[in-house]
């Protein structure tokens, strides 16, 4: 497998990469960490005739809380970087944990948030995660910013809404009521497997009552999927036991999984119904974990 | 000014007489001393064969077939030609016609089709240019023209009369037929207790070594050098000069590091036949290489194959009689896939001990990756359907498992019903103390709920008793020669490390026999030009095999040294001895000298101080056909016991503990012996649990990477404890015998028990993967659920 020939950009400033974009349109490509688009182009499932890199953005990186905005985590920052952030840690362990249990320790170097957003494959670990907490992404392209829901953000395996000429360049997580999260994948090994189904739950709980709760289902639909009638079962509900298996099974219900090598999808939808269960009762008894 | 010649010398004899001498039995061996070539490896100084860079080289890559079957109407290379930088591009037009393979009872493939292709990976053409990128590019460059024919991917479709032929010449594609009968099978069945039959699948699965293969070929003055990443020199030798029509002796193959083969290495690839054309063609070095795809599409792997066993049992769990009716899909070439036919049925009478055995098997051609020798070679799948459906049968007499298995376990200097001589056998203890150190009776029946205790027995050759080709060569031998000052000696083998450490174990096997010091060992090795003849690192044959000809080469050595010390110290060469370099009067060893002294002095005085060594099996096995495979001069044995936890909802497989105790006769070096458990316990659990080569409808593998393709990690690895039982192999060097395999055969097997323990639920097709364990288990809450109502 070999790398097809491409030009090569490295632009310093935001403005200049959005240009190269708009110039290029559909024949060039962004490249953040780079370990999902390099190994398309080895396997010939894209032949960009531009690259146009983010390294030179360094501001993309950072991780901080904003008073009145919430935690910003710049697009360009790395699964090791969530991993290890103070600020991340303090607010949505969650978060960290989904990072760090995501593939490999050189791919969680460099591997990014937003390339994982981007790329927009079912799979994808964090999506679940931030869209249970209700992250917002932030878009720049040449016309200006915007910003979109990230659970609003994908339209199918690999696409998104994002226009040819921007840039994903923040994730907002909004201050939230939430008082307990997690994301649990289920892979088919401990280390450097997809997700065969990803489950994240972010709950409200007053007491043994549940205020309110998220339910985000990965790997089992074309884009991550709210379980939104599993959320309405579990409102305002003192949870047991056999509360939450039945959450888990109209979970399952919501699910719209296919067969492929990693599982069928009457495998896939039973682990929704157990997944559902395991992280909400997490999400419930540990708070962010 | 006149000085005599004898005296111009400023050599000053090394000061020994305060070095203390061991007491123990042996002074080198039984001992872990660090790997030759450790450090060399953690600092990346290890040179593979894809590393080597000669000036001028070339780099190449072979083109292959992207359907399961069809036939070549055109090949069209003008384009690929033009492209610049392409220096060659071959096909069968440039190539002998020549059929090859490794098993001469059916050599059937060519360096490029000719006809037709047979799998979506077979070889076309083959491009050589000045870089990697260029190759790829003029790959594409390629225009075959194909007539796409109907294929096979199942071995009962593949057998049906009127389904497309992988090959004309073997009908209803059978590339092999096995029927044994050894006793009286049907009278055991009549006579016996309980009969029972049980029927497994075994999957394909592939070696996945960490080096893709590459060799490069260069041509000097008629003769072809080969540098590859090769399991055996020797057969690669035999094979390159066979189908270019060369005397060996122009041909030269040797390795530098390999990174792991596992029986896929064994047989020549199109990449050694290919360079070795385009070398001469271009007049320059080649580099031909595999990539990740490449390897897993070349395959060699472990055959899918489907297992009916039968044993008959008296009251007391005595086996009276087994029946194994097997078929493997092997594929669309040979490869090694007659020894592995053989080997599935032969090694299962090695662990127990019954008269009547009946053997059956076909081997089936199908459009996939051929398949061949992997770790265990044959045995493992037939092995985990044997001790699953074992126990079956200890559960329908409620007799223990690990009762069962000592019942029925064989003992030393017997001989099996196929005429495998077994001399040491310690399966009786390796069992015993297994069923102690796991807490056998302690768990068994015990445990809570999900949690669930397996056993599971194996056995090996170490060592094949015949060649793969026929030839009357001795298998093994070596060349010791002490450097002239004394100070170091180097052991010429053609012994192959192939990361497993036989450099270091031959080396300590040298030092020991020479009464001289490991850390003084050089070595050079699997270079058929430079070392003596060693068939390579197959079989787990190098210990035994390997061993007793540097042991022989390193008794010449000491014998030679004792007798100029004699000389030297006017001492009776009876009452000498000579030990960690240090010759000693046996009477009083304070008389001493330097192994290095006599060695210079032996040098000075008589020339190249030099020890030979060699080895032949002693004739084993029976008559009858396919006697030959199976048998060995010595067999190891194992128990393995495992501890498992079951996720009841999730079918998700959490191994414990395992528990393995050897009888591997006696140890080398016991830290790499425990690395080969450990590393065949990995293997081995990566096949039972994760590991398959899936295949889409058209005969293409959906993963062909080490994404999907799924190894365990270390973080899947479970608590390994490797105990030994003493054993000792009399016809070993020192009472050795194999490990490298064994510690693989179990896994399979013991791991089903242990689920079956945990759920009672039983899965009949390997890999046991979660997805099946959780079918499975949902299926018995369905039955119990229908029952109820
Ligand atoms: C061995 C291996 C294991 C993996 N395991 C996992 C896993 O367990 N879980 C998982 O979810 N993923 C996994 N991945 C996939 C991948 O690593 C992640 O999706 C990663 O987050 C991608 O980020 P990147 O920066 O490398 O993306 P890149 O490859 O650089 O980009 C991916 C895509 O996003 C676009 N893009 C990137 N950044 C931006 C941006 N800021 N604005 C606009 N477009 C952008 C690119 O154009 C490209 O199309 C694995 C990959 C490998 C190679």
């Amino acid at each position: 497998m070999y790398l097809p020939d491409f030009e090569y950009y490295a632009p310093s400033s935001l403005p200049e990469a959005c240009g190269l974009l708009a110039q290029f349109g559909a024949r060039a490509k962004v490249i953040a960490g780079g370990t999902d688009a390099l190994p398309k182009m080895k396997q010939e499932l894209m032949a960009p005739e531009a690259l146009v890199s983010l390294k030179n953005l360094s501001q993309l990186t950072n991780i901080f809380y904003e008073q009145e905005k919430g935690i910003i985590i710049g697009s360009r920052a790395t699964h090791n970087d969530l991993a290890n952030s103070p600020v991340l840690q303090e607010k949505y362990l969650s978060i960290c944990e989904a990072a760090h249990h995501m593939a490999n320790n050189q791919v969680r170097n460099r591997g990014t948030v937003g390339g994982n957003i981007i790329n927009a494959v079912p799979s994808a670990d964090l999506p679940p995660i931030l869209i249970a907490l209700g992250a917002i992404v932030k878009l720049v392209g040449t016309g200006g910013e915007r910003t979109v829901p990230l659970e609003e953000f994908f339209s199918g395996p690999g696409k998104t809404v994002i226009k040819q000429d921007e840039i994903l360049t923040e994730i907002i997580l909004p201050d939230q009521p939430f008082t307990g999260s997690t994301y649990m994948k289920f892979g088919l090994r401990r280390s450097g497997a997809l997700a065969v189904v990803g489950v994240a739950a972010a709950v409200v709980m007053d007491g043994d009552i549940c205020k309110d709760a998220r339910i985000v289902l990965g790997a089992v639909a074309p884009v991550p999927i709210r379980a939104k009638k599993a959320e309405e079962l579990l409102k305002g509900k003192s949870v047991t036991d056999g509360l939450l298996e039945e959450v888990g099974v109209c979970a399952a219900g919501e699910s719209k999984p296919i067969s492929d090598i990693r599982g069928s999808a009457e495998y896939r939808r039973d682990m929704v119904r157990v997944f559902t269960k395991r992280a909400l009762k997490k999400a419930i008894q540990e708070g962010h974990c | 000014m006149e000085k005599k010649r004898s005296s111009y010398t400023n050599y000053k004899p090394e000061d020994i007489s305060g070095v203390k001498l061991s007491e123990e039995k042996y002074s080198v061996i039984g001992k872990s001393v660090p790997k030759i070539d450790g450090r060399v490896k953690v600092t990346g100084q290890a040179k593979y064969t894809g590393d080597l860079k000669f000036p001028n080289m070339l780099v190449g890559k072979i083109l292959t077939s992207p359907h399961a079957h069809a036939r070549i109407l055109s090949i069209d290379t003008s384009e690929a030609e033009k492209l610049p930088g392409v220096k060659a591009v071959i096909t069968h037009k440039d190539v002998p016609s020549l059929k090859y393979g490794i098993s001469p009872a059916r050599w059937d493939e060519n360096i490029f089709c000719i006809d037709k292709v047979r799998f979506v990976g077979d070889k076309v053409a083959a491009v050589a240019a000045v870089d990697e990128d260029t190759v790829y590019k003029a790959l594409k460059l390629i225009k075959v023209e194909y007539e796409v024919l109907p294929a096979v991917f199942d071995v009962y479709e593949a057998m049906k009369e009127g389904a497309p032929l992988v090959h004309d010449e073997y009908p209803r594609n059978l590339n092999a037929e096995i029927h044994q009968n050894f006793g009286d099978v049907e009278k055991a069945f009549a006579e016996a207790y309980y009969v029972r039959t049980d029927r497994f699948v075994g999957n394909r699965a592939y070696q996945a070594p960490m080096e893709p293969h590459s060799a490069i070929s260069i041509w000097e003055n008629g003769k072809l050098t080969v540098y590859c990443s090769t399991q055996s020199p020797h057969y690669f030798q035999y094979y390159i000069a066979r189908e270019f029509g060369m005397k060996m002796g122009d041909v030269r193959v040797l390795k530098t590091f390999i990174g792991g083969g596992f029986g896929g290495k064994l047989e020549p690839t199109g990449l050694e036949f290919a360079g070795a054309v385009i070398a001469k063609m271009t007049g320059r070095p080649v580099r031909m290489f595999y990539d990740r795809a490449d390897m897993f599409a070349h395959n060699r792997g472990r055959h899918r194959v489907h297992m009916e066993i039968t044993t008959g049992v008296d009251k007391n769990g005595k086996i009276l009689g087994v029946h194994a009716n097997f078929i493997q899909d092997g594929g669309a070439y040979t490869s090694l896939g007659i020894a592995t036919a053989y080997y599935a049925g032969a090694m299962l009478p090695l662990t127990y001990d019954f008269e009547n055995f009946k053997f059956d098997m076909l081997r089936v051609y199908t459009n996939l990756p051929a398949c061949g020798a992997q770790r265990g070679h044959g045995a493992p799948q037939p092995r985990y359907a044997f001790e699953s459906h074992l126990d079956r049968i200890a559960e329908h007499l409620g007799i223990d498992p690990v009762e069962l298995r000592l019942r029925n376990a064989r003992k030393p200097n017997t001989v099996t019903p196929n005429d495998f001589g077994v001399q040491s056998c310690e399966l009786t203890a390796c069992i015993e103390k297994a069923r102690e150190i796991s807490g056998w009776n302690e768990k068994k029946g015990k445990l809570p709920k999900g949690r669930g205790i397996g056993v599971a027995v194996g056995s090996f050759v170490s060592g094949a008793g015949y060649p793969i080709y026929r030839t009357d060569l001795p298998h093994s031998s070596a060349i010791i020669k002490v450097g002239e000052d004394g100070t170091s000696a180097t052991l010429y083998t053609g012994a192959n490390d192939i990361g497993q450490g036989s450099d270091t174990i031959l080396c300590q096997m040298a030092a020991e026999a020479m009464g001289f010091t490991y850390e003084n060992m050089k070595i050079v090795a699997a270079d058929t030009e430079t070392t003596p003849l060693d068939f390579g690192a197959y079989s787990s044959r190098q210990t035994l095999m390997s061993g007793a000809a540097v042991k022989q080469a390193g008794e010449e050595v000491k014998a030679q040294i004792l007798e100029m010390a004699s000389v030297m110290m006017e001492v009776d060469v009876g009452d000498l001895d000579c030990r960690e370099a240090v010759v000693f009067c046996k009477s009083n060893p304070e008389i001493r000298k330097s192994f290095g002294e006599v060695a210079r002095t032996f040098f000075v005085q008589k020339g190249p101080l030099v020890g030979r060594g060699v080895y032949s099996p002693p004739k084993l096995g029976g008559k009858f056909k396919g006697a030959a495979v199976g048998t060995s001069p010595a067999y190891s044995f194992a128990t393995q016991i495992s501890e498992v936890e079951i996720d009841e909802e999730t079918g998700e497989i959490d191994v414990k503990e395992v528990w393995d105790v050897h009888d591997c006769g006696q140890v080398i070096n016991p830290s790499l012996l425990h690395a080969q458990v450990h590393g065949a316990l990995y293997m081995g659990m990566g096949e039972t649990v994760w590991e398959e080569v899936v295949f889409d409808d058209k005969g293409k593998i959906l993963n062909p990477n080490l994404g999907e393709y799924r190894l365990p990690t270390a973080l899947d690895m479970p608590k390994i404890s490797s105990e030994l039982v003493e054993s000792y192999e009399p016809l070993g060097p020192w009472g050795v015998k194999e490990v490298g395999e064994g510690a693989t055969i179990p896994t399979m097997g013991c791991y089903n028990n242990a689920i079956y323990d945990a759920t009672g639920v039983q899965v009949n097709s390997l890999p046991l993967s979660y997805e099946k364990v959780w079918r499975a288990l949902k299926e018995k809450r369905e039955k119990e659920k229908n029952k109820e109502e």
